[in-house]
C-alpha cells in the first residue's frame, strides 16, 4: 500500500516561553489541518513523540491531553526513543496505515525545554543513556566528545573538520524562518566558542529549543486524489544497538544507522547517488560526519576532510544537499519534534515549498533520526 | 537522594572490578555537567579496556591533563562518586587512575 505525507507545519523553533508544550502541540496540529486542508474529523489517529514532560515537566499521559485539546476521542499513541522519539512516532504511525488500521493519522511532536536549566536538562536527557555512563558524570556531548576525540585520532584530522558542520548548518538556518537560530558563523568563532566537553564546543553543539511540529499521513486515494502537495514513503526502518559505547564493537560507526540505513535503501530500491536532499541527526558536530559515513553517502574516515568541501552546502550544486533546515543544530532541537521536523523539511523540498533554500530538480529525501549516542536509529526515505 | 538500597544494589560488580589494570580506549574532558557533578566539572571520563576483555566508562582521577592520551596505562580503583548533600549516604563507585 502506498502511503503520502500530505501536511506540515512547524511551530518556530527557540525560547518561546509564551508557549506553554500543550499551547506548542496546539499550534502544531491546527496549522498541520489548515496547511493540509483538512477537518480534525478525518483523522483517525494520533502518533505523538515527545521525550521529556515527564522528567522535567511532571507531565505525562499528554495522549489524553491532545484529546483534549482537539476535540476528538481517537486512538492517541506516545512514542518515547530519546531523540529518534520523532523519528519513531513517524515509522510506527507508517506501519499502523500498512496495517490498515486507519486511513489518515496526524504524526505530532513537541518538546518544552527551555523552562529549566541548562543543568536540569542535561541531567533529564542522560536519563536515555546507560546507569554506568550516568554515575560517570557524562553528559550528552561527553559521549559524542568521546566518539569524536577517537575519530580525530584515528583518521589524523583536527577540531578545525568538525568546525564546518557548524558553519555550514547556520548558513542553512539564515534561509529557514522558523529556524532558532538565523546567524552566519565562521569557523574561527566555532574553535573560539567555549569548551563543553573536549572537543566539542557550544558551536559544535544543538541547543536546547522549544518546538512543535506535525505531519499528516494517508493511504486514502479520494484524499490524496485532492492534494496538491504529497510525497510518498518509500522506505521507513528503524534499528537499535547496545546504549553504552563501551558495550560497542566499533567507536566510530553507529551501527544502528548503518542496518536502517541498508534496509530502508533496500526497501526503497534506490541508490546512495539518487538522494538529493538529507535531514541528518547532526546533535554534534562529529554527528554529521558520522551519519554521512554510516548512510554509505561517503567512505569510513573520509568524512572530516569531505565536510571541508562544503560540497553538501546550499548551493554548492553537488546532487546532495544536507541539512537544509538549518539541521539540530541552527534550527534547533527541541527532541521529540526533531524527527518530525526532519520528514517536514523533506516534504517541503519535495514540494518545492522551501521557499529561499529551495533546492533544485529534487526527487528523492532521506532522514536520519538517531536517540541516544545510537542506542535507536531511525531512517526514512521520501520520493515525489 | 539517592536511596541506600539503590546505591547497594548498584554496587554489586565494583568489588570485581577493585585493582584490575587496562588502557583508555577513548577519552573526553566534561566541562559542563549535569546538577549532580556540576561542583567536580572539568573532569575527565574514559572509555578503559580492562585487561580481562571488558570495557567500562569512568572517570579517571590524579590524571594531569597533559597526560590525557589514548593507550594511557591505567588501575580501577573505589572512589566517591557523588554527593549530593552533607546529610546523605555518599555514593562511592569505580575511578581509574594512571598507573
Amino acid at each position: 500500500m502506498k502511503i503520502y505525507v500530505t501536511g506540515y507545519y512547524t511551530t518556530r523553533f527557540g525560547e518561546i516561553w509564551e508557549q506553554s508544550l500543550s499551547e506548542l502541540i496546539d499550534e502544531a496540529i491546527t496549522g498541520v489541518l489548515k496547511n493540509a486542508g483538512i477537518d480534525k474529523k478525518q483523522i483517525d489517529a494520533i502518533f505523538f513523540s515527545n521525550m521529556l514532560a515527564g522528567v522535567l515537566g511532571n507531565n505525562l499521559h499528554t495522549p489524553s491531553k491532545i484529546a483534549e485539546i482537539m476535540g476528538v476521542n481517537i486512538p492517541i499513541f506516545r512514542s518515547e526513543a530519546a531523540c529518534a522519539s520523532g523519528g519513531i512516532a513517524f515509522h510506527l504511525a507508517n506501519n499502523y496505515l500498512q496495517a490498515g488500521a486507519a486511513k489518515t493519522v496526524l504524526v505530532v511532536g513537541a518538546e518544552k525545554m527551555t523552562d529549566y536549566s541548562p543543568e536540569e536538562t542535561t541531567g533529564a536527557l542522560m536519563t536515555a543513556a546507560s546507569g554506568e555512563e550516568q554515575a560517570a558524570g557524562l553528559t550528552f556531548p561527553g559521549l559524542y566528545a568521546i566518539i569524536a576525540n577517537y575519530y580525530l585520532q584515528k583518521y589524523g584530522y583536527t577540531e578545525e573538520n568538525l568546525a564546518y558542520v557548524g558553519v555550514k548548518n547556520h548558513f542553512h538556518g539564515s534561509l529557514n524562518d522558523k529556524a532558532h537560530f538565523r546567524n552566519i558563523i565562521t569557523v574561527n568563532q566555532v574553535l573560539k566558542s567555549a569548551c563543553i566537553a573536549a572537543p566539542l564546543k557550544v558551536l559544535d553543539s544543538s541547543p536546547i529549543s522549544d518546538g512543535a511540529a506535525a505531519l499528516v499521513l494517508t493511504s486514502d486515494k479520494k484524499m490524496i486524489g485532492k492534494m496538491k502537495n504529497k510525497v510518498t514513503i518509500l522506505s521507513t526502518k528503524t534499528a537499535s544497538d547496545a546504549i553504552s559505547l563501551s558495550k560497542r564493537k566499533n567507536l566510530d560507526t553507529l551501527l544502528a544507522v548503518k542496518i536502517a540505513a541498508e534496509q530502508a535503501f533496500r526497501e526503497a530500491k534506490l541508490a546512495r547517488r539518487d538522494i538529493n536532499v538529507a535531514e541528518l541527526h547532526d546533535c554534534f558536530s562529529i554527528a554529521e560526519i558520522l551519519a554521512m559515513e554510516d548512510l554509505g553517502f561517503w567512505k569510513k574516515g573520509e568524512g572530516g576532510a569531505r565536510i571541508k568541501e562544503l560540497s553538501t552546502q546550499f548551493g554548492s550544486g553537488s546532487p546532495l544537499i544536507v541539512n537544509t533546515s538549518g539541521g539540530l543544530k541552527a534550527a534547533g532541537h527541541p527532541v521529540g519534534a526533531t524527527g518530525v521536523k526532519q520528514i517536514g523539511e523533506l516534504f517541503l523540498q519535495l514540494c518545492g515549498q522551501a521557499e529561499k533554500r529551495q533546492v533544485k530538480n529534487c526527487r528523492y529525501g532521506l532522514a536520519h533520526n538517531v536517540g541516544g549516542s545510537g542506542g535507536t536509529a531511525v531512517v526514512t526515505i521520501l520520493g515525489i | 537522594m539517592i536511596s541506600p538500597v539503590k546505591i547497594w544494589r548498584r554496587q554489586k560488580d565494583i568489588r570485581n572490578r577493585l585493582g584490575q589494570k587496562g588502557t583508555v580506549v577513548a577519552w573526553t574532558t566534561v566541562y559542563v555537567a549535569g546538577n549532580d557533578f556540576k561542583k567536580y566539572a572539568p573532569y575527565p571520563v574514559a572509555i578503559i579496556n580492562l585487561a580481562n576483555g571488558d570495557k567500562i566508562t569512568c572517570q579517571l582521577v590524579d590524571c594531569e591533563q597533559k597526560d590525557l592520551q589514548i593507550g594511557l596505562p591505567v588501575v580501577v580503583t573505589l572512589r566517591k562518586v557523588r554527593e549530593e548533600s552533607s546529610e546523605d549516604v555518599i555514593t562511592y563507585g569505580l575511578k581509574a587512575k594512571p598507573l
